[in-house]
């Protein structure tokens, strides 16, 4: 055939490109959709048929386009004859779909809804059939569940087209995903997702050790497309659909993709015992359970359905059976089971449509209103029963035959001809049932509608498909003999097994069970007649067991009780559990190392020797520390004011810790910052309630114990952080860059005291940064206070501060008295006198900076305490009353006075912040060293300090905006009042 | 002559960001609320410019200051990542802002540095650069998270976001110090040749766990997820749309060049604690999303659990693993933002509703909005042939081919129980009797978002190589 590449790819886009088309089609635009649907599953059936040629014996035609190329993944169109004969079906079927439905759908019905996902599920279903990698199979597969979810729900307004819609594709979908895991791994061990290598690739999968896995996994798939045990139920409920969907996708196309895709793993999967007990036992169950559950259908669709089911589990079991005879039983059962279903399927809909009504005890004698329809679903009905002369028999024969053949010596397999006759004895009864009922009997009295044969379209494709099953049940070999045999060649190569189409193979043991199940089952019938005619809904025994019924009832478990529990348990919405997770994982996240072989191997070296003799008061400082720490976190919640006071010990504990294992400079540094932190928060405390008003409460047992287990938590995590951090500090420093300072510092940069040589000269640019960003810090948390009014929500003044606010705001204007004179008189009368102390000492820590500790940045501190001190003593209108504080200079001055220090270098031609240094014997001071980092220092010095006071003042400031406001406001109201007056 | 500044072309997209950002403060400063529309809009410029620079930027690998910043093939596409979503964020902000009465200047100026931060993180090599960037961006984030400070679930979001991201910092940077201490280096490449020589033991590996930890809480991987539905629920819809995108992008590139740029030599160790991590994502994301009723609070655990995919892939430890890790965080920024775009729709008269009920019958009311949102959800939960299928492809298949068959398994089947709760949505757009009154209609910028991440969603599988080759070569950047 020329150009084959192109006519696969139309088989596949076609459809799609028609589904896209008839979706623009006007809402009643029932016949131009129809011939719409109608030309393009035609056009397919006729290019498929004229593939014909190329697939014969064994061959293959593909086509192939790059798609995700360096995945190794490529689009490839693959038609084998196993293939072309699926194809057939879905053209050939879906054109009698199409052409049925065109009169079946009423003109209330938007067909271009309808039509368009009809082609798409066509297109969809085509893709799976033709998909020439694995990757594209899942692709297509998880398309057909989608439309055919939205096909089953084309009726929403009926809630059962919606459950029903819902649980078709959450059970096909999830098997889905299911399938692309089983798919990923068979792609990883043959090496190639290409279905040709894979069904090349001889026993490679089946002697994998992950033979088992992908087995499950292919097998969720295909066992929940073809509604096998035990996601059967959502079938049934699928019924809710419009008949020609049923007609289409649950009989001959969507529901055979699962068992399509079990026969095209089977050259490569079907070789190990696994796949024989799975798919042999999941099949003979389903085939009994379907056939028996039919039988006590009401509905005539869903007796349809479960016979389906039944049939489904008929072939899946031969599949399982893993001989090539009985994959030759099962690729000719999913033929013929295509045509009597489809064509029972769409009896069914005429009935409903013409009865208006599906339920077979109020239907009866319907011979006599609509005798062709009943005469073409009789003879589909005896197909479906397995009666001579049918395509049914024969297939069901050949279904007998290999059930008799030994598989393997297993119970199953010796009980497997009991089962399938018992299994053939119901689909007899079921068939018997629904001839007789519908039929037969005495007319219906209480239809809805008058019921008469329907318009010769519908009929016709009942009439080919009926005709096809009378054809191939007589003349076996001539009609469907080549076909057949291409379909099965593509699945088992171009050698055949030995097997003969005929109706007579003389008395078998096969025809003895086929003639054991029909009068078997038409005394089941009987039997059961008027018990089936009752008021029953659905099989006995069975009944109970509603697959629905438990699907919804783990849904609801899974999705709220579960769900809701695990929420409960893992997410909780409060932040203090939260923080305590957070913590405790992360602990046992370091514990995992350490279990890691770490405690085995004593790797983690916490046996250094230690640096320094113990010295007693240096342990009773950690201990007062320790105590502090402790102190503060339990006072944190209770009382913040006692919680920042006691931090400020710990924080004292480190200072002094530092001066004594000899680093002044930190513990100076460590010291102030100290300081103006403990200050800065005591003056932030102001918007936070003092203290919890139950604090006298007696606390309750449950409470004591949540605070030791915090405790305990705290002490292990700091404990543990303690440790760890010893341990990397008492290691030996690698390649550590602060041996060169140390030689450096006199030498080039002239100050002995390395850590203030680093930052004024070494690393100036780092400190010209730096100081840059703290000025700019300062001045935003300036601007944000300035502009600073707690969040409406947060929390409410508390009673004593709100009765503060009231007293001050009363005496606003009133003289200083109460509680303001006097108040701290004695702390603040030393405060004032403290200040040309603590100037003198930040003058003295800057000058010494250059060799002992001290520096711009801790002087600049210690002259912020200065101004903290004076705030704090007399308020911020009584300072500010008597000094001028321009911070917003200091910061100004500094950096200027640094970036100048630094640009001067460049008058040197030296690069920039360059340092020189001497020393000067000035008068009163001695000597003294002068270097040029100095004056970078003071332009540290001045930026420290205006920084913190900048922060400070505006901290200080919200006390008297606050006065500002209420007064503000009080005014206001006085007016108002006057003016009302 | 040497230039003066020779990494400026390595930097100009950050320089443009940074530079743009503190103009944007002026604009905002001098012109006040009237500047908001203005500001909004030069931001979008400034992302737009930085992608441009991006864009421009060679393919071959580029290294500034002292080799703590690096921009090679890896770098660019998750630069690409960031900048799209926060550029996505900033569109789907300014209406929803104006509505609610929040709409301020220093929103798009927030997002501009929290960009600026993530670039920084997605070029970091190594640690000191890798905790700016970090706290950049976070730091930003904190802001944001609480922007509607009226409202006291805002206010609670900002800062349990802010205490929590605050801990989580802390580990990181005690791991860092852990690894600085024992490899004496704080440089990717240095860490990597340190370890290879056998330097660290436990101690690194201790440095190595606090690090996972801190940044598994910035990509809100289980067990560091609790902040991220209450996170979510309470922070402004653009906002959340915003943490949900861009952040988790660059925080997922930072682990990825952690730990395939200084680990390279200890997989063994660290697949552990991502193989635990992604599988404990997955699941947990799966199943405590299926309870939720607000849609926020689900999108949460969805987020979750795709980061447990994502991981899949890291946890491949290969180029191709890489590679599912880049494709996956591409689509899912599309799919998140789109998501988000419907979330943000949803607002009648009385406001913004937020209720998994509120979408009842919604195709009814707006069939296109139903249509996408559907097609969106259905991406999510891996359905071809939309996006999401093709990225959980790469990272399962990556998976499997790094031998991590249980892995591999274990996310298929939490795919299956993600798929249910994306479907029951579906089945309430389209099924369900809708409750009140349709949507307002949506503001032009929502419908740009939500009309370009549909179109990535729905038709990727046509042309997928374009993504697929660009993250294949940035995978490769780092092997």
């Amino acid at each position: 055939m020329p150009d084959a590449a192109l006519y696969l790819t139309i088989l596949i886009a076609l459809p799609f490109v028609g589904s896209v088309i008839a979706a623009f089609f006007p809402t009643n635009a029932r016949n131009a959709e129809a011939w719409l649907a109608g030309t393009v599953s035609l056009t397919n059936l006729v290019i498929t048929i004229m593939f014909l040629p190329s697939v014969r014996n064994a061959k293959v035609v593909r086509a192939e386009y790059e798609w995700l190329p360096d995945y190794g993944l490529n689009f490839i169109a693959r038609l084998d004859g196993f293939a072309w004969c699926f194809s057939i079906l879905i053209f050939g079927i879906g054109f009698l779909v199409v052409l049925y439905a065109r009169y079946y759908m009423s003109p209330a019905d938007p067909a271009p809804r309808f039509f368009s996902f009809l082609l798409a599920f066509m297109g969809a279903m085509t893709g799976v059939v033709l998909a020439g990698n694995l990757i594209q199979l899942v692709f297509f597969w998880e398309l057909t569940s989608l439309f055919s979810f939205l096909l089953i729900a084309y009726w929403h307004h009926n809630q059962n087209a919606r459950d029903g819609a819902r649980v078709a594709l959450t059970v096909t979908a999830a098997g889905g995903l299911c399938l692309l895991g089983g798919m990923l791994i068979i792609g990883h061990i043959v090496g190639s997702y290409d279905l040709d290598v894979v069904l090349a690739s001889g026993d490679r999968i089946v002697s994998h050790a992950l033979y088992l896995p992908t087995l499950l996994l292919v097998a969720m798939g295909a066992l929940t497309k073809s509604a096998q045990f035990p996601f059967q139920f959502w079938l049934p409920r699928a019924m809710a659909a419009p008949t020609p969907v049923s007609a289409y996708l649950h009989s001959a196309t969507m529901v055979k993709a699962g068992v399509f895709l079990l026969a095209r793993l089977w050259p490569v999967m079907s070789n190990h015992e696994y796949w024989f007990w799975i798919f042999a036992s999941v099949g003979v169950l389903t085939l009994l359970i379907g056939a028996f559950m039919a039988l006590f259908q009401q509905d005539l669709k869903g007796l349809l359905a479960y016979s389906t089911i039944s049939h489904l589990g008929l072939i899946t079991l031969l599949l399982g059976l893993g001989s090539p005879l009985a994959m030759v039983a099962a690729v000719f059962h999913i033929i013929n089971h295509a045509t009597f279903k489809a064509s029972l399927f769409m009896a069914a809909g005429i009935i409903d449509h013409e009865a208006g009504t599906r339920d077979v005890r109020r239907l009866g004698g319907l011979f006599r209103a609509m005798p062709i329809t009943a005469t073409l679903a009789m003879v589909a009905a005896a197909s479906m029963a397995g009666v001579p002369l049918l395509n049914g028999f024969i297939s069901k024969e050949m279904f007998f035959t290999e059930t008799i053949e030994s598989h393997g010596n297993s119970v199953l397999d010796n009980n497997l001809p009991y089962l399938a006759t018992l299994a053939g004895m119901f689909s007899v009864a079921y068939s018997v049932r629904l001839i007789d009922q519908v039929f037969f009997g005495p007319a219906a009295t209480d239809l809805p509608r008058k019921p008469h044969d329907p318009v010769i379209w519908m009929l016709v494709p009942i009439g080919l498909l009926v005709l096809i099953c009378l054809l191939i049940g007589i003349l076996p070999g001539p009609t469907v003999g080549g076909f057949l045999a291409t379909a099965v060649q593509g699945v088992l190569g171009p050698q055949l097994p030995s097997y003969s189409l005929a109706v007579w193979h003389g008395f078998t043991p096969a025809l003895i069970m086929s003639f054991v199940a029909l009068i078997g089952g038409v005394v089941t019938y009987f039997t059961l007649k008027t018990y089936l005619s009752g008021n029953i809904e659905g099989a006995p025994v069975l009944r109970r067991l509603k697959g629905k019924r438990i699907f919804e009832r783990a849904i609801v478990i899974l999705s709220w009780r579960w769900a809701r529990r695990i929420a409960d348990i893992v997410g909780t919405t409060r932040l203090q559990p939260q923080l305590r997770l957070l913590l405790l994982i992360a602990m046992l996240a370091a514990l995992w190392p350490l279990s890691a072989g770490a405690l085995a191997s004593g790797a983690l070296a916490l046996d250094v020797d230690w640096p320094f003799a113990v010295d007693p008061s240096f342990v009773l400082l950690w201990i007062v520390g320790c105590g502090c720490a402790l102190g503060a976190a339990y006072q944190a919640k209770y009382h913040r004011l006692a919680a920042v006071i006691i931090m400020g010990g710990a924080g004292l504990a480190t200072c002094i810790t530092f001066a004594w294992l000899s680093a002044p400079d930190l513990a100076l540094t460590q010291l102030l910052v100290e300081i103006v932190t403990t200050v800065l928060l005591l003056l932030g405390l102001r918007w936070l309630p003092q203290r919890l008003e139950d604090t006298g409460v007696r606390i309750s047992f449950g409470a004591r114990l949540r605070r030791l287990r915090d405790l305990g938590i705290a002490i292990v995590g700091g404990a543990g952080l303690a440790a760890i951090a010893y341990a990397v500090m008492t290691r030996p420093q690698i390649n550590s860059i602060s041996s060169t300072f140390l030689e450096r510092a006199y030498s080039e940069g002239g100050g002995r005291n390395v850590v203030n040589v680093i930052l004024v000269d070494f690393r100036g640019f780092d400190t010209l940064g730096e100081i840059t960003v703290l000025g700019i810090v300062a001045i935003t948390v300036f601007a944000l206070l300035r502009r600073f009014r707690p969040a409406r929500v947060s929390v409410e003044a508390p009673r004593q501060k709100r009765f503060q606010n009231q007293f001050d705001a009363d005496r606003y204007d009133a003289p200083k008295a109460g509680i303001a004179a006097h108040y701290m008189i004695v702390p603040g009368l030393i405060m004032r006198l403290l200040f040309p102390v603590v100037a003198m000492m930040a003058v003295f820590l800057f000058m010494r900076g250059h060799d002992a500790p001290g520096g711009g940045f801790v002087a600049g501190l210690t002259f912020a305490i200065a101004f903290i001190l004076q705030y704090m003593a007399g308020g911020a209108r009584w300072v500010e009353a008597r000094l001028r504080v321009l911070p917003v200079r200091w910061i100004g001055v500094g950096l200027l006075v640094a970036a100048a220090t630094g640009l001067a270098a460049l008058v040197f031609d030296r690069p920039f912040l360059t340092s020189a240094f001497q020393y000067a014997d000035l008068p009163v001071l001695g000597r003294v060293p002068l270097a040029s980092a100095l004056v970078f220092d003071f332009g540290v010095f001045s930026l420290v300090l205006g920084a913190t006071v900048l922060v400070l003042i505006a901290l200080a400031h919200q006390s008297i905006r606050i006065y500002r406001a209420m007064a503000a406001a009080k005014a206001a109201e006085t007016d108002a009042i006057e003016e009302a007056r | 002559m040497a230039p003066l500044f020779p990494a400026f072309s390595v930097v100009l997209p950050e320089f443009i960001l940074a530079a743009g950002a503190l103009v944007l403060v002026l604009i905002g400063a001098i012109r006040g609320e009237r500047s908001n529309g203005l500001v909004s809009a030069l931001a979008v410029a400034l992302i737009a410019a930085a992608g441009i620079a991006v864009a421009f930027q060679g393919g071959e690998r580029a290294e500034a200051f002292g080799g703590s910043f690096v921009v090679d093939n890896f770098a660019r596409f998750m630069k690409m990542l960031a900048l799209i979503g926060s550029a996505a964020a900033l569109l789907l902000a300014r209406d929803f802002f104006q509505r609610a009465k929040l709409d301020r200047f220093e929103y798009p100026i927030l997002v501009v540095l929290a960009t600026l931060g993530m670039m920084m993180m997605i070029s970091a090599n190594d640690l000191i650069a890798l905790y700016l960037g970090l706290e950049l961006q976070s730091l930003a984030i904190y802001v944001i998270a609480a922007f509607d400070r009226d409202n006291a679930r805002s206010s609670e979001a900002g800062l349990k976001y802010f205490v929590l991201g605050a801990l989580s910092s802390g580990m990181l940077l005690y791991g860092s110090s852990l690894v600085y201490g024992f490899t004496g280096t704080v440089a990717f490449p240095g860490i990597a040749a340190a370890v290879a020589g056998g330097h660290g033991g436990t101690g690194l590996i201790f440095g190595l766990v606090f690090i996972a930890a801190g940044l598994a809480f910035k990509i809100s991987a289980v067990p560091f997820h609790m902040w991220t539905p209450d996170v979510y629920e309470g922070a402004p819809s653009p906002v959340t749309a915003f943490m949900a995108s861009a952040p988790k992008a660059a925080a997922m590139a930072l682990l990825v060049r952690v730990f395939v740029g200084a680990f390279p030599d200890i997989i063994g160790q660290w697949r552990q604690i991502i193989v635990f991590v992604a599988i404990a994502s997955m699941v947990l994301g799966a199943f405590a999303a299926i309870g939720q009723r607000n849609i926020k609070r689900l999108m949460a655990y969805s987020s979750i659990s795709h980061m447990g995919y994502a991981l899949v892939g890291l946890a491949a430890g290969t180029a191709n693993g890489v590679q599912g890790v880049l494709i996956y965080l591409a689509l899912y920024l599309a799919m998140t933002l789109g998501t988000f775009a419907c979330i943000i729709a949803m607002r009648r008269e009385s406001g913004q509703v937020e209720t998994i009920d509120d979408l009842a019958g919604l195709s009814n009311s707006q069939p296109v909005l139903a249509f996408l949102f559907a097609m969106l959800l259905f991406s999510l939960a891996g359905i071809p042939p939309l996006a999401g299928f093709f990225a959980k492809l790469y990272v399962f298949g990556a998976a499997i081919e790094a031998k991590l068959y249980g892995l591999a398994v274990i996310g298929v089947l939490a795919s299956v129980v993600g798929a249910f709760y994306y479907l029951r949505i579906i089945k309430l757009m389209y099924f369900d009797e809708p409750k009140a009154g349709a949507y307002q209609p949506m503001a032009p910028e929502v419908r740009f978002v939500l009309g370009v991440s549909s179109v990535v969603v729905i038709l990727f599988w046509l042309a997928p190589a374009s993504i697929v080759a660009a993250a294949s070569a940035a995978a490769k950047s780092l092997f």
